[in-house]
């Protein structure tokens, strides 16, 4: 039937699958490993309902000296809302920071020390103004459910550093989900152990079902440490007539390896030992148990810094690809970056909170080593309008808006592509960004050719990039 | 061709093409292909076809590309594209795009060789494209004779095929598996559950010779096997019961198509019936519910309700979202039934088969009226038919009449607009309050016998005259007028705020339950009564929505000199639900209420209002618009009263013609007229080339005999497009759809198709491991058995190579060393369960489950925040509910957050069209066979289960063994379960049981 290393490639357990890449990880590598590898590890910090590039980080003069007066965009605009009000300057003042001088708008400001670290992207374009469909554009690189995330392709690719944690842990944001759900970390066609794994650190349930809930009163860790050595004994005697069936083997070993997971999983996100100015520095605030019912920028510090240190710790201990994601779905009220109604009142703690707790992840990395062999990509679905749509928000752009990385074999303090004057659409129309681009630089960063990394499903070859792509050498160091 | 070649390195050897004399005609290969291979193929050959164009191939080149149309027109190079393009004077249009405009010289003798009629002669095609029929599986279809192997054992022609080709590579059949490893793989095979222990013995001690072949039949007549196999149906159509992207919203009335599958696999239908069904069978079998929940297949797939219901068709998003629900129809209908990847035709012709991107979007136009959503329907379609046009009618009248009053309204101008807000404000105030305080609303009670009171605290006791309570008004589940006035209540007075022994107090006490007021006031004489506190208790409570709840807009309380006593008065309740400025208790005492406006000047004045807009209306038109205004008016009351006398329609979540309104308005409103279906240059709405015709695949319908081009009369609805597309499909010609309908069977006997690509039999797919079996199957399948599933299975199951051991056996060695995968069957294929499978397997050890078929199915969820994007909560879903205790193709399947054990477990993910699942092993795996509520619930009812059973230990742990793995445990295996048991209880013994590899493997 089927050997191990048969079961590896054909039963599509993936190349570095968390059962087997302790044992083969060498030879677990996909053919597509092509490029010297930068990096080995990924956060992705994903803001769901669309953050504002004008307000954040594309500084755009020429929206301050227009502000008020009746938007023109040179060209009628398919707005996703209709009424397209004046242009709007960006809510908050921008300064320079670093050596290189980025223009950083003050509610980012935590950020202004890690410039010099960071590249930009101003000319991101998308395809579509839906929440959805841009959503699954960004984190699957198709704009339809039914295709593996990012993270999923990573750990199907490279396979895994640790074998008692997931290859791709996802944070949502825990107020809920954004746009799809899951559908942005699935695994798709790709086998289910590379679909991000869900965590909510500090939660009663951090993990699902890592250990038993209320109704397994009858469950012990004794129980469970005797129960897995007559498992063993019996599965033992049922493989040995069947030797040649390696899932049998790879079954008997996965419930080791959970065994191990249950004891690494909950040291992993385990706080405690974190020293007070490390907490401070992701904005955490033990302190505080109360916070007041609107949205204000303390609390969302501390929820993302939570999210953000849980990263660190994961990454350190093996973690592969972490997704963070701020902004749950479109309910009311806003708990998202989609301001429609309100920019500075949604955008404000929504933006200073994940400012200040990721300047404090690259920091943190950085001060351990890590940030050089660690990509860090912040994105959204879509920017955001330079006019108003009435009142005091903006509506959908998918036309433009901005990406940013750092770390592992990034160049720090770089800008490519830029917006038009309005940050409407991309100065150079013809040449513009799109996410098959930013995947296939991280790809590459991490070692792989991304045209190389497929998986044919339902008669086509598929890979992260579709049938695009190209490298963003401006930004590699 | 090697000679052609030769010309040709010759020609660009010497550096530059030689011109011919001006007298001699150009020659091709001499002259104009060097050209073409130094200027032009390198975009428009082998490699790329910008543009849809080729210029190695005669018949490419003279077809021409996607944007012009033949680029080369012959005899007239004035017109050819191709020409105005090497011509161009603007250099971003000029060919070739990245290298020098091609020289003077050059460009004459193209358009020389064009004005000769562009002779290409066909020896000189160099790089002829592939035959389209030389593949395995678009040949006509024909049963191959049965091979006579010279020895070996055969129960039946499936036999003799594997044996032969085995005997080919010199290999041999492993020996029949023995009873107990037969039943339970038959048994999850056919029925999807272990066999009882009972089952077992009785099959292993059942002395007669034909006992597995009654076996067989037994299982294939079971409820069981429909609700197994309709499973791998809805794999492959990716059935789910919610939409998918964002605001994942349920579909509640998606189930009458799983029960469909179900039923058309119990009942054995046709094959070729199953296919025509679910793509028309509103057409094709007219009268039947078969023929309108089949339609659900169309609609199985995820539908982007943000980008059709908030986004209308006329934006670029909503041309996008309309485009990609199309393409999911498509790809659904062509790769469920001819396992051809025709998607990828969307941006270019499709590059390994031959199909074009015209067929694509001929085959997006025959779903060109059809949206998904819920269709009414009744058993009788004369019925439906009446029903559907009857709303229809009402809409169209809805809109006639609304087009004469904005005429009206145009014509009568300001002066009506001002009467309108006067009869608008009227309105208002006799509804509502006119004002968003509406009053005092009580917590939600589940039953009408609560009691519940709101109470009045006047600061001193008074001499009381009279009391009024004023009836709330709420929209809310259409209650409008007296929403939450008491049934029954109590009014009392008196000093003691408890009002513990009050009965002199009593102002008013219902004994029988009153009728709903509206928005009247009610008053009740108090003239006698003293007290400091006043308290209204309601005996019965209002219905709401099956709930009940006590509401009041208003007390006000008048002392015995008619002066208000009330105001200033602290409001109390036993509870009271304080939301916004809507409900609180100091509402009760704010002067606002529905019927203080409608009193004596209201209702009257708003009549009176009505009336004088009437007039004004009429005025406004002419003779022959107001006598159409009367008839419209008169038709739609009739319309009303004739859908009245219908019952309720069922509903499915099909494909249908949709009348909807808004951005989401379907075709209905058009009259189901198609939408016009254009080719989408790379697939981009915005570049729309030509407008293309209902069709299928043109050169397969050449082929096939099957003409492509659908000849359908003038006038012919849009069903009679489906209807030809699902008769294109059905025919027995189509060799496609009876190989792919015998390759999934099979793969799912097996666990391994003989062609492993079951959605894709173009050249990106497999071949068949057994080319003259599958074709002996096909034909058999669709001759010999008309489509009978039952018949497939049987001939599959009792053959001796399905019976075939799984173990590896002695002399076998070559085999797993040359043909490791089993490719050439030497021996049967362990099975790991599916997700369906271990899920019922543990609810059926456990004594836990249900037989229930059909209906509406289980959510194993608490929905939250259904108002929005819907949160799908399966953590909050209690395991011991035994709703959920049924078989999991009952269990309703969300797209977004997928259910988390069944999706550990590989289920199918119903985003994707799954022909073959995932088979993984992972430590998350096991923490969730571990740890998941199922499990762990479940082994406690497991021990429960056997504790009753058994006396004592040691054969409970076996009682146990032998329900989950169907055979006894050996001494060292009941000694330490039995040890293990005994230290740690039994339930703890049972959950380790079905963690066994064994209960999740079948031999």
């Amino acid at each position: 039937m089927m050997t191990r290393r048969s079961l590896l490639q054909t039963a599509g357990q993936g190349f570095g699958a968390l059962a087997l890449s302790s044992l083969e990880a060498a030879e677990g590598l996909h053919p597509s490993a092509t490029v010297r590898p930068r990096a080995k590890r990924v956060v992705q910090l994903f803001m769901g309902g669309a953050a504002s590039h004008i307000d954040l980080f594309d500084y755009k003069p020429a929206l301050i000296k227009h502000h008020g007066e009746p938007s023109d965009f040179g060209e009628p605009v398919e707005a996703f809302q209709n009424g397209l009000g004046p242009w709007k300057r960006p809510v908050w003042d921008f300064q320079q920071y670093g050596q290189c001088g980025k223009h950083l708008s003050d509610i980012v400001a935590p950020l202004a020390s890690c410039v010099d670290d960071m590249a930009f992207i101003h000319n991101l374009v998308g395809k579509t103004g839906v929440h959805s469909q841009g959503t699954l554009l960004q984190a699957t690189g198709f704009n339809l459910p039914g295709f593996p995330g990012m993270g999923a392709w990573v750990s199907y690719g490279l396979g895994s550093l640790s074998d008692n944690l997931p290859t791709f842990v996802v944070l949502p944001d825990h107020r809920g989900f954004a746009s799809n759900g899951p559908k942005n970390w699935d695994s798709a066609f790709l086998p289910s152990q590379h679909a991000g794994t869900v965590i909510y650190p500090g939660a009663e349930t951090p993990i699902a079902d890592l250990f038993p809930g209320k109704a397994g009163a009858y469950i012990t860790r004794d129980s469970d440490a005797t129960g897995l050595r007559v498992l063993q004994q019996l599965n033992g005697r049922h493989a040995a007539p069947r030797l040649d069936d390696g899932r049998l083997d790879a079954r008997i070993r996965s419930y080791e390896l959970a065994a191990k997971m249950q004891l690494a999983a909950p040291e992993a996100l385990d706080f405690s030992k974190e020293p007070q100015h490390i907490k401070e520095m992701y904005g955490i605030r033990d302190d505080k148990r109360v916070w007041p019912t609107e949205i204000n920028a303390e609390e969302e510090a501390d929820y993302m810094g939570r999210k953000c240190l849980a990263a660190r710790r994961l990454l350190e201990r093996g973690v592969r690809f972490v997704q963070i994601w701020s902004g749950n779905d479109n309910g009311f009220p806003r708990r998202n970056w989609d301001s429609h109604e309100d920019v500075e009142r949604d955008h404000g703690p929504l933006a200073w909170g994940m400012a200040k707790a990721a300047a404090a992840l690259i920091q943190d990395l950085k001060q351990r080593g890590l940030l050089e062999d660690t990509i860090i990509l912040w994105t959204t679905e879509f920017g955001r309008m330079p006019s108003t749509q009435g009142g005091k928000g903006r509506d959908h752009n998918p036309y433009v808006f901005t990406n940013w990385l750092c770390g592992g074999g990034i160049r720090g303090g770089t800008t490519h592509g830029e917006s038009d004057q309005w940050g409407y659409k991309p100065l150079d129309r013809d040449n513009p960004t799109m996410v098959y681009d930013i995947h296939a630089t991280m790809l590459h960063l991490l070692g792989i050719d991304h045209t190389k990394l497929t998986v044919r499903h339902n008669g086509i070859d598929r890979r992260l990039t579709d049938v695009h792509g190209h490298l963003i050498r401006e930004i590699l160091a | 061709m090697n000679n052609a070649r030769c010309i040709l390195s010759m020609a660009l050897w010497g550096g530059l093409p030689m011109v011919g004399s001006a007298g001699a005609p150009v020659d091709f290969v001499r002259e104009v292909r060097p050209l073409f291979e130094q200027h032009c193929v390198k975009c428009h050959g082998p490699e790329k076809q910008r543009g849809g164009l080729r210029l190695d191939v005669k018949k490419a080149a003279l077809a021409g590309g996607e944007e012009h149309g033949p680029d080369i027109i012959p005899g007239d190079s004035e017109r050819s594209p191709l020409v105005r393009l090497i011509e161009s004077p603007d250099a971003d249009h000029r060919m070739p795009k990245n290298g020098p405009a091609l020289s003077g010289e050059a460009t004459a003798l193209i358009k020389r060789w064009i004005n000769e009629g562009a002779v290409w002669p066909d020896s000189a095609d160099a790089t002829r494209l592939g035959d389209a029929a030389d593949w395995w599986s678009l040949r006509p279809l024909r049963k191959p004779p049965v091979p006579t192997p010279a020895a070996g054992s055969l129960r039946n022609p499936v036999d003799a095929f594997v044996l032969e080709r085995l005997k080919k590579e010199g290999l041999a059949p492993g020996p029949e598996a023995d009873r107990r490893t037969l039943i339970r793989r038959l048994s999850f095979d056919l029925l999807g559950l272990p066999p009882s222990p009972e089952a077992v013995a009785a099959f292993v001690d059942d002395p007669d010779p034909l006992a597995y072949e009654r076996m067989v039949d037994r299982f294939l007549e079971s409820p069981r096997y429909g609700e197994r196999w309709a499973r791998h149906w809805l794999d492959v159509v990716h059935y789910g019961e919610t939409h998918g992207y964002d605001k994942d919203k349920p579909r509640p009335n998606a189930w009458p198509y799983r029960d469909y599958v179900i039923r058309s696999f119990n009942e054995d239908k046709p094959y070729a019936r199953f296919v025509r069904e679910q793509i028309a069978g509103d057409v094709l079998y007219p009268g039947t519910v078969d023929g309108i929940v089949a339609l659900g297949f169309v609609a199985a797939g995820p539908w982007d309700y943000i980008g059709h219901a908030e986004v209308p068709e006329t934006k670029t998003d909503g041309k996008v979202a309309r485009h990609l629900d199309r393409d999911d129809m498509v790809q659904n209908t062509v790769g469920t039934f001819c396992s051809l990847t025709v998607q990828c035709a969307q941006c270019h012709n499709h590059k390994f088969d031959p199909i074009s991107m015209r067929d694509y979007y001929s085959l997006q136009a025959v779903f060109a009226a059809v949206d998904r959503a819920d269709k009414p329907y009744f058993e009788d379609a004369d019925l439906t038919k009446r029903y559907v046009t009857l709303q229809w009618r009402q809409k169209v009248l809805s809109q006639s009449l609304k087009t004469l009053e904005d005429e009206a309204v145009k014509r009568a101008g300001p002066a009506l607009a001002a009467l309108e807000t006067r009869i608008a404000n009227a309105a208002k105030a006799v509804r509502g309050n006119g004002v968003p305080e509406s009053g005092y609303h009580s917590a939600i009670a589940p039953s009408p016998d609560v009691e519940k009171w709101v109470q009045l605290d006047l600061g001193r006791s008074v001499q009381l005259g009279e009391i009024l309570l004023a009836p709330c008004y709420d929209d809310y589940a259409g209650i409008g007028g007296g929403f939450g006035f008491p049934r029954r209540f109590k009014i009392e007075v008196g000093d003691d705020p408890e009002f513990r022994s009050n009965l002199s107090g009593l102002v008013q006490l219902s004994q029988e339950d009153v009728p709903n007021p509206g928005t009247r006031p009610q008053t009740f004489d108090a003239r006698g009564k003293k007290g400091r506190y006043l308290r209204v208790t309601a005996l019965k409570l209002a219905e709401r929505k099956n709930d009940f709840i006590f509401a009041l807009a208003e007390i006000r309380v008048s002392d015995a000199d008619g002066k208000t006593a009330s105001s200033g008065a602290v409001v109390t309740s036993l509870d009271s639900i304080e939301s916004g400025p809507r409900w609180a208790r100091k509402n009760l005492l704010d002067g606002h209420y529905p019927g203080l406006l409608s009193g004596a000047k209201g209702p009257e004045n708003l009549a009176g209002l009505r009336a004088d807009r009437e007039k004004m209306l009429a005025a406004a038109l002419s003779g022959d618009q107001r006598k159409s205004l009367a008839q419209v008016r008169e038709e739609l009351t009739e319309v009303a009263a004739s859908l009245g006398t219908f019952p309720k329609p069922n509903l499915v979540y099909a494909a249908t013609v949709h009348y909807g309104s808004g951005a989401f308005s379907g075709t209905g409103p058009n009259g189901g007229k198609p939408r016009e279906i254009h080719m989408l240059k790379r697939g981009d709405v915005k570049s729309t080339g030509d407008l293309v015709d209902p069709g299928a695949v043109t050169e397969l319908g050449n082929l096939f005999d099957l003409p492509a081009h659908f000849e359908l009369p003038a006038g012919a609805g849009e069903e009679a497009r489906r209807a030809a597309l699902a008769n294109w499909i059905a025919d027995k010609k189509n060799p496609l759809t009876w190989r792919s309908i015998v390759n999934r069977v099979w793969q799912y006997h097996f666990g391994k198709a003989m062609v492993d690509t079951s959605n894709d039999f173009g050249r990106m797919g497999g071949l068949p491991s057994h080319p003259e079996l599958l074709d002996w199957l096909a034909a058999t399948f669709r001759d010999d058995f008309e489509g009978s599933w039952k018949k497939l299975h049987r001939l599959i199951v009792t053959s001796q190579t399905y019976c075939q051991t799984s173990l590896e056996t002695a002399g076998q060695e070559a085999a797993l060393r040359g043909d490791a995968d089993n490719r050439l069957l030497w021996r049967q294929n362990r099975r790991k369960l599916e997700a369906e499978a271990v899920h019922d397997a543990i609810l059926q050890v456990s004594g836990k489950l249900r037989d229930e078929m059909g209906g509406p199915s289980y959510q194993d969820f608490v929905i939250e925040k259904p108002e929005h994007s819907p949160h799908y909560e399966y953590q909050l879903h209690d395991p011991e509910d035994p709703a959920c205790h049924r078989r999991s193709i009952y269990r309703f399947i969300v797209r977004s957050q997928q259910q988390p054990f069944m999706t550990t477990m590989d289920c199918a993910d119903p985003s994707m069209r799954v022909d073959k699942r995932n088979e993984s092993i992972s430590p998350l795996q096991a923490l969730s066979m571990m740890n998941n509520d199922l499990t762990v619930s479940m082994a406690k009812h497991f021990a429960e289960r056997v504790e009753a059973e058994s006396a004592d230990l040691e054969s409970r742990v076996a009682r146990a063994f032998e329900l989950a793995l169907g055979r006894s445990p050996a001494a060292e295996e009941r000694q330490a379960l039995a040890d293990y048991a005994a230290n740690q209880g039994l339930a703890n013994a049972c959950r380790l049981i079905l963690n066994l590899n064994e209960f999740s493997f079948v031999d």
